[in-house]
């Protein structure tokens, strides 16, 4: 395999929109189509054009590669703002960005190189393959195995996956598969295609309750890449998982669905200080008593974001029980806690307010997005692997 | 490793068929699994007559029948007079 370096084109220092703008142009976008790609449970593309026109795919692209260099903090702080507009766009960006992050941190010089530049330059969104059919949402084990061809050792792919977010609009996909000559269903590879190198057939309907936006569809993909577009060592995807899509999964969903819940707050108070004054009991004290409340959970939720994201940063081994504890626990209480928020702004506000789709506070699609929070590898999954944490750590050494 | 490692061991590796367990055996590759390997845990524990460290109690730790025997030398410094005594 050759190695060549890297293309170095960083952008001049202090050039272009600084970060917070280029978010919050995406933001602004995302909000602009999010009623009627709610209605139409058609994919946010104008806000995805703007991710590539913003450089904001490139955000965890490191800067020798012409990306932002961003870190899981500024990943933290766009979801949360892209949150508050449209969930389901905040969704598609930090998957994709889970995505770019494994690259960035896995793949071979080869691959990075060509791959890398591509992300920053915005031609390439990631989505994301791991559900399969028949392994119950397991993440670590694959059924579809992957083939060996030719004298390079090409990779044989093909693969049907029944969810795919933003399937039918990415450039490329990483998509998980048995290694060559696996031994078992646990000795899983990651593997990179573009959209030019599969056949694709996407087949079902996309009709949720809500997400919407996020259209995920079902995929059967062939082809067939390059040998050095594994990512990672083969069999070795558990090292992936948890070093960086686990992580970046929960601290990038969390801070998605913070940013739905403290979207509709801001909205529902926004209407109690300006049109909706004297519409409003300001004085009940059931009213503030659920105000309260609500922003109480968000500022835990918060709090605990926060507390993660800079664990994970300096942990010297993720793999330690008390560091898969708290990045799990953050994605269960984000999950019932941004819920539970808006379910007590649905009861402050009440009907017209709180359950009619035309409200200006927006709180009946933030719920219905919401719910799918505990369903995203779902908690009742996590609880049981936490359980297990739980006895490896009988010391109860909290991070 | 300790013949009686490999013996204990073995149960738990469910894919191993006729292959032999040596240090770099993958423990998760040949069927160990996040639940087995609590009771894998315990099994050792009893065995030896050792407490594994919380700090070991990692991925790295559990990849390999090699890294887990490592851990389980240096908690026991002589896992044969354990095991006999077990």
């Amino acid at each position: 395999m050759t190695v060549t370096a890297p293309v170095r084109t960083p952008p001049p220092a202090g050039a272009g929109p600084s970060l917070p703008e280029r978010v919050e142009t995406v933001a602004r976008v995302a909000e602009a189509h999010a009623a009627r790609t709610d209605r139409e449970a058609a994919f946010p593309a104008e806000a995805l054009a703007a991710m590539r026109e913003t450089g904001l795919l490139g955000l965890l692209v490191p800067v020798e590669y012409g990306g932002l260099g961003g870190s899981v903090g500024d990943l933290a702080d766009a979801s949360i703002r892209i949150g508050r507009a449209d969930m389901s766009t905040a969704m598609i960006f930090a998957m994709h960005c889970q995505q770019v992050a494994g690259v960035a941190g896995h793949a071979g010089p080869a691959l990075r190189d060509t791959l890398l530049p591509e992300i920053a330059a915005g031609r390439c969104y990631l989505a994301s393959v791991t559900t399969e059919a028949g392994k119950g949402g397991h993440l670590l084990s694959a059924e579809a195995g992957l083939t060996l061809a030719g004298e390079d050792d090409d990779l044989v792919i093909d693969r049907f996956a029944p969810i795919v977010t933003g399937g039918a609009h990415a450039d490329g996909f990483l998509i998980t598969l048995r290694s060559p000559g696996a031994d078992s269903p646990t000795q899983v590879s990651l593997v990179h295609a573009r959209r030019d190198q599969l056949d694709i057939t996407e087949s079902g309907d996309w009709q949720p309750l809500g997400m919407r936006a996020s259209h995920s569809v079902a995929l059967r993909l062939t082809g067939r890449v390059p040998g050095h577009h594994v990512v990672g060592e083969h069999g070795r995807f558990s090292r992936i998982a948890t070093e960086v899509f686990g992580p970046l999964a929960h601290i990038g969903w969390s801070a998605c669905w913070l940013g739905t819940a403290s979207g509709a707050l801001s909205r529902v108070l926004t209407l109690m200080r300006g049109a909706g004054r004297g519409r409003f009991d300001l004085g009940s004290e059931l009213l503030l008593s659920r105000l309260s409340r609500a922003r109480q959970r968000l500022d835990s939720v918060h709090a605990l974001l926060r507390h993660t994201e800079q664990v994970f940063a300096g942990a010297a081994d993720v793999s330690a029980p008390r560091v898969q504890l708290l990045l799990n626990a953050l994605k269960i209480t984000a999950s019932e806690q941004c819920l539970a928020a808006v379910e007590d702004l649905v009861d402050a506000v009440g009907l017209r307010h709180g359950y009619l789709k035309d409200s200006p506070t927006r709180l009946e699609a933030a719920l219905r997005d919401l719910r799918s929070a505990a369903l995203n590898y779902h908690n009742d999954r996590l609880h049981l692997a936490d359980g297990r944490l739980a006895l490896l750590d009988p010391e109860v050494r909290l991070v | 490793m300790d013949p009686r490692f490999t013996e204990l061991l073995t149960p738990f590796l469910k894919l191993l068929g006729n292959r032999e367990i040596t240090p770099e055996t993958g423990l998760r590759d040949f069927g160990l699994d996040s639940m087995q390997s609590i009771e894998l845990l315990f099994a050792i524990e009893d065995a030896f007559g050792v407490s594994l460290p919380d700090d070991d109690l990692n991925d790295t730790t559990f990849a390999t029948a090699g890294s887990l025997w490592n851990v389980i030398r240096t908690a026991a410094p002589e896992p044969g007079t354990a095991a006999g005594a077990a």
